[in-house]
């Protein structure tokens, strides 16, 4: 009886984890070059006048996806909003993810259908544009990427 | 015979409900980097420049007076030998379209955020007290002024018309992440009759955000 009790929350927490939902993904073997980067002035013009910043960089990409092997779903690529001074961020990939665009505070789609290995590589060549509105004269942008079952 | 829970069983699952909150409050690592900002700049654009580096042409403004013009005591416009016509704003507007009597200036400064500088950078004039010739005659440099314009702009007068002090003078303020510009044309007063020669004397134009 006692190990009944025990066994019902486990069986639920399985059951949570294998449920369709939002799962954020590991990707720790995952690394920039440079690993910090300097942003540089664009031109002013008459249409933007603010001119803003950009850097490029390149992200190679290990996401962990063995927990999911043969669940079909989308992956999507979120950068949280770390200031009000919003980031974006272009890339194009030359692996299996797809290339595409976001702002700060919003996810994009990266990848979408059936898990088949134990892990999705790629190389993302980024470029990440601000506008000169920054809170502070450095900042940490915390990408990170979630996996949206079906 | 029944028997009861095995202990080694409810550790083992006790272990695992551990185990298993641990690693919902632990959030998966992801792909990061610092990003710094782009360093405090200004730009500075005097006659004929460039957008995306340094330009080491200084212009020449004159004006050749005839002696009927020299005793007519009145103003005389001035030329000059730039030929940049068009902004270094990004479009390539023409700005100012006979720059043979005008001169463009442009200034611009950047900062990435309040506390990455003063909230503003400051465009002056430095001129000698005299424009001089080869005798030791001289002229003062407050014997020069300049109206401006700018085609097609709704503020002309961004950096307003003036006369050189023969000093260090102000021109006009620039706030952070702005460009200005207008173009700058040039006379001499003629108030007084000097003795013939060629009179000479430069004008520094210095942005500065300290």
């Amino acid at each position: 009886m006692n190990v009944f009790k025990l066994l019902a929350p486990l069986v639920a927490l399985a059951c949570a984890t294998a449920s369709a939902g939002t799962h954020r993904l590991d990707d720790s073997l995952s690394h920039t070059t440079p690993p910090t980067a300097q942003m540089e002035w664009l031109p002013q013009t008459p249409g933007d006048r603010d001119g803003g910043m950009e850097t490029w960089v390149r992200v190679h990409l290990q996401i962990d996806t063995r927990d999911w092997v043969g669940r079909s779903g989308r992956i999507y690529m979120v950068l949280p909003r770390d200031q009000t001074s919003s980031i974006e961020a272009v890339w194009t990939t030359n692996g299996p993810l797809r290339s595409g665009r976001l702002v700060s505070g919003e996810r994009a789609l990266v990848w979408a259908g059936t898990i088949g290995s134990d892990s999705l590589r790629d190389q993302m060549q980024v470029r990440l544009r601000s506008g000169p509105d920054w809170q502070s004269a450095s900042r940490r942008l915390n990408f990170h990427f979630e996996f949206d079952t079906d | 015979m029944n028997t009861a829970p095995t202990p080694t069983l409810l550790r083992l699952i006790g272990a695992g409900l551990v185990v298993g909150a641990g690693l919902q409050a632990l959030p998966a690592q992801a792909w990061s980097l610092t990003i710094a900002a782009a360093s405090r700049r200004v730009f500075l654009h005097v006659g004929n420049g460039n957008a995306d580096g340094n330009n080491g042409t200084v212009n020449l403004v004159s004006a050749n007076l005839t002696a009927a013009q020299l005793l007519s005591g009145t103003p005389q416009a001035m030329t000059s030998n730039s030929t940049q016509s068009t902004s270094l704003y990004g479009d390539g507007y023409t700005t100012c379209p006979t720059p043979s009597t005008q001169v463009i200036i442009g200034a611009s400064y950047r900062r990435s955020n309040g506390g990455n500088g003063p909230a503003s950078a400051t465009l002056r004039a430095t001129s000698p007290a005299s424009l001089t010739n080869a005798a030791g005659d001289t002229i003062p440099f407050s014997q020069i002024s300049w109206t401006v314009s700018a085609a097609g702009s709704s503020a002309p007068n961004v950096i307003p018309a003036g006369t050189f002090n023969g000093a260090t003078q102000t021109l006009a303020t620039v706030p952070a992440n702005t460009y200005i510009e207008n173009c700058h044309t040039f006379s001499y007063a003629n108030s007084a009759i000097r003795a013939a020669g060629t009179y000479t004397g430069r004008v520094t134009y210095t942005l500065s955000s300290p």
